[in-house]
């Protein structure tokens, strides 16, 4: 778990993911990222000190007697059983957390897709729609298609390894794609590869050009 | 995967530091006291303590929100939810971790964060953010007495900031403001608003570049 890794989420990820401001669809990826690289891990934990100690110095509110008694009063009943659903034993192994939660999601369990021949998708559901959020696998030695990115794209790799044009990506390397970047994904010939991976909404970009496009053809003479 | 065989191959040598930095680590101001206390013994007057020192703080950060699903009655639920969560969870508190104050903040962070989420979504979530801090974490000596350092230095040093660079801190922490927003919010540019609290972050030795942050891990 101390692997050294060369591909990390930006500094001002990490601030907000330890403020607790960035979006659910980047902190998944994020917290991915986290679940491999130490160096972010104790990265985060010094950012949540500046949180804890503007909390500590800030002006104490009034607390009504009350609500002593109140929380008093809940701590005394007996707790209830499996209110949340236990985290899922089944999970891939070596996979974090809250990804096996998400693959074992009781309401929605995802279904791998095939791509193409060297790829297959499931896409996961996280109750967002800012970011479309799927897992990806490239078979051994799988070529990808060369494509473009038409819109931000975060990837965490889960499982094995893959290269493009730039570099190889380990278990763990967090890597951002803007929109208009080139490349194209191979998998490592020594076994499968699965990646986490965030993409902005392609619905999103479609609704914002119509919102512009739209009203300019209206004014337009006929 | 040379790198990963390499640092495997450190470890054993780092081993003997632990026991000598163990005995140093561990917090023992009054309130991380009393969190062992309920922990260990569910004892009821520490946690009286920790409530009448945490719970003030607690609704001024509940208040201190300037996000989308804030409501009038956010801040006594937080304090509610949270002390209720201290009680419950004391037992995994670890003082040579952290202090009671940084553990009751995040515990505090991520019922916030998901109070705010629940209001403003109609859809299931099927993640609480405290999925997202399940790491178990095998502590390094060096990392504990780095987080150690880090603690009493952003204690000594936050006061000392310049204004601009409190005020940007306090905005994203306090009232959970993203970068983006508070760039709108205060008519700066993103990139000025970015430098700000990178360098704010910097005095407080916090943010170390990813080359050096290996170096940390492995020295
Ligand atoms: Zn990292």
């Amino acid at each position: 778990m101390t692997k050294v890794l060369n591909h990390h989420p930006t500094p001002e990820m990490l601030v907000e993911f330890s403020a607790g401001t960035l979006d659910t669809a980047t902190s998944i990826c994020v917290a991915s990222h986290l679940h491999f690289c130490k160096c972010c891990r104790d990265e985060v934990a010094r950012l949540d000190e500046v949180g804890s100690q503007l909390m500590a110095i800030s002006s104490p509110e009034t607390i009504d007697d009350a609500l002593f008694d109140k929380v008093m009063v809940k701590i005394d009943q007996p707790q209830p059983v499996a209110e949340a659903a236990p985290a899922p034993k089944t999970g891939i192994s070596g996979f974090p957390v809250h990804v096996n939660k998400l693959i074992h999601n009781a309401s929605k369990t995802p279904v791998w897709k095939r791509l193409s021949s060297s790829m297959e998708e499931a896409k996961l559901f996280t109750g967002q729609n800012k970011f479309e959020v799927a897992l990806h696998k490239i078979c051994a030695g799988g070529v990808t298609p060369k494509h473009d990115h038409r819109g931000l794209e975060y990837t965490v790799v889960l499982k094995g390894s893959f290269s493009d044009e730039s570099s190889v990506y380990t278990e763990g390397d967090f890597i951002i794609r803007q929109p208009g970047d080139v490349h194209q994904p191979m998998g490592a010939k020594n076994g499968e590869c699965i990646c986490l991976s965030v993409q902005e909404s392609p619905i999103k970009l479609t609704s914002f050009l119509g919102f512009f496009l739209n009203p300019w053809l209206k004014v337009k003479p006929a | 995967m040379e790198k990963v065989r390499a640092t495997v191959d450190k470890k054993p040598q780092s081993a003997p530091k632990v026991a000598f930095f163990k005995s140093t680590e561990k917090r023992d101001d009054k309130w991380s006291t009393l969190l062992v206390e309920v922990g260990e013994s569910q004892d009821r007057r520490a946690f009286a303590e920790l409530f009448a020192h945490f719970a003030p703080l607690l609704k001024s950060f509940a208040q201190a929100s300037r996000q989308d699903g804030w409501f009038p009655g956010l801040a006594e639920d937080l304090v509610q939810e949270v002390m209720i969560k201290v009680w419950q969870k004391a037992g995994g508190y670890n003082p040579q971790k952290a202090s009671a104050t940084t553990w009751i903040y995040t515990v505090a962070r991520n019922c916030r964060i998901d109070m705010l989420r629940r209001k403003c979504n109609t859809q299931h979530l099927p993640l609480e953010n405290e999925d997202f801090w399940h790491e178990p974490d095998e502590e390094t000596p060096v990392s504990l007495l780095r987080q150690k350092r880090t603690e009493d230095h952003v204690k000594q040093s936050l006061g000392q900031l310049p204004r601009e660079q409190n005020e940007i801190l306090r905005k994203v922490y306090l009232e959970g403001k993203s970068h983006a927003e508070a760039s709108q919010e205060l008519d700066l540019p993103l990139g000025t608003v970015k430098s700000r609290v990178r360098l704010g972050l910097q005095k407080l030795q916090i943010l170390v570049a990813p080359e050096f942050r290996e170096e940390l891990l492995n020295d």
